[in-house]
């Protein structure tokens, strides 16, 4: 239930709008583009950093299209096996020998991986 | 939605009581004009935003009142000071040519003006816009108990603060 204080303060009227306002507003507003898709407000707030995070990944896609197909041997890269390293002992020697050289030096010690079995099994360990 | 005449229809129909709404709460007319002009641009820019609004009215006022308390916001860093403001003596009832009421008038906007921003929001609207209380609830983002709470406090301010003038002109 209002009061007459109430009924009397409503009675109170405010000021009249500007009329010049209703022109100035409207054309203002008729001047503003219309509102942009979801996706253009989605991205507005760092476009830059939109559009060179794209590049980056435009750039990354591009030069893995492009690069030449890895050569099938090169991908199974296999160990030289042990008579390899037997045969470039031998040749070194030789050259030694064929060089005059008196003290021929050793050829440096066979890699023990390349000549061993690779086995993994433990030999078996008797305790006492 | 043909948004060019529906947008002066709407200002015909609502203009005036969202600027009066606005300046009671901002006490500044080009900041009110401000308002007004970024309220209309949103309707003018997307002519959806009142797709199945009912209430018209309740829903510019709501929207007006979220962008009058950004503008209190962003600007509370400034000099300028809202309540100091408000308090002062920014014009915001229509002139008559009876004193008293004239008197009455400015007391009302000083009044007003010494409310915080919040107590005066609900009056506005419960007085001069005729709003239901779950009708400020719901354009002001609070319930409808807090909406009575703070009508009930305001008047009470201001019956105290206009009761020897009220008192006098009755």
């Amino acid at each position: 239930m209002n009061s007459d204080f109430e009924e009397y303060l409503r009675g109170q009227s405010f000021r009249p709008i500007p009329a010049q306002w209703r022109g100035e507003i409207l054309r203002a507003a008729r001047a503003q583009p219309a509102a942009a898709p979801w996706w253009r407000e989605w991205l507005w707030p760092c476009p830059a950093a939109w559009a060179g995070l794209a590049a980056a990944w435009g750039i990354i896609f591009l030069l893995s299209a492009t690069s030449p197909e890895e050569p099938a041997e090169a991908r199974q890269a296999v160990p030289a096996p042990g008579w390899a390293f037997a045969m470039l002992r031998q040749e070194t020697e030789i050259i030694a020998q064929l060089s005059g050289s008196e003290e021929s030096r050793p050829a440096p010690p066979l890699p023990p991986a390349a000549l061993k079995p690779h086995s993994r099994r433990r030999a078996p360990q008797s305790i006492g | 939605m043909s948004s060019a005449v529906n947008l002066e229809r709407l200002y015909d129909e609502h203009a005036q009581a969202i600027f009066a709404f606005v300046l009671n709460l901002l006490r500044h007319e080009a900041d009110t004009r401000d308002v007004l002009q970024e309220l209309f641009t949103k309707i003018a820019r997307d002519g959806r935003l009142l797709d199945g609004v009912k209430d018209q009215r309740g829903f510019l006022l709501r929207v007006a009142h979220n962008q009058a308390i950004d503008l209190m916001r962003r600007r509370a860093t400034r000099t300028r000071n809202y309540e100091q403001l408000a308090a002062g003596k920014a014009p915001i009832f229509a002139a008559t040519d009876d004193p008293d009421q004239q008197a009455l008038a400015g007391s009302l906007a000083e009044a007003l003006g010494e409310l915080p921003p919040e107590q005066r929001a609900v009056v506005h609207l419960k007085l001069w816009e005729r709003q239901t209380f779950e009708q400020i609830a719901g354009a002001l983002a609070i319930s409808p108990n807090t909406a009575a709470s703070r009508y009930r406090y305001a008047i009470d301010k201001l019956r105290v603060r206009l009761r020897p003038l009220y008192d006098e002109i009755k």
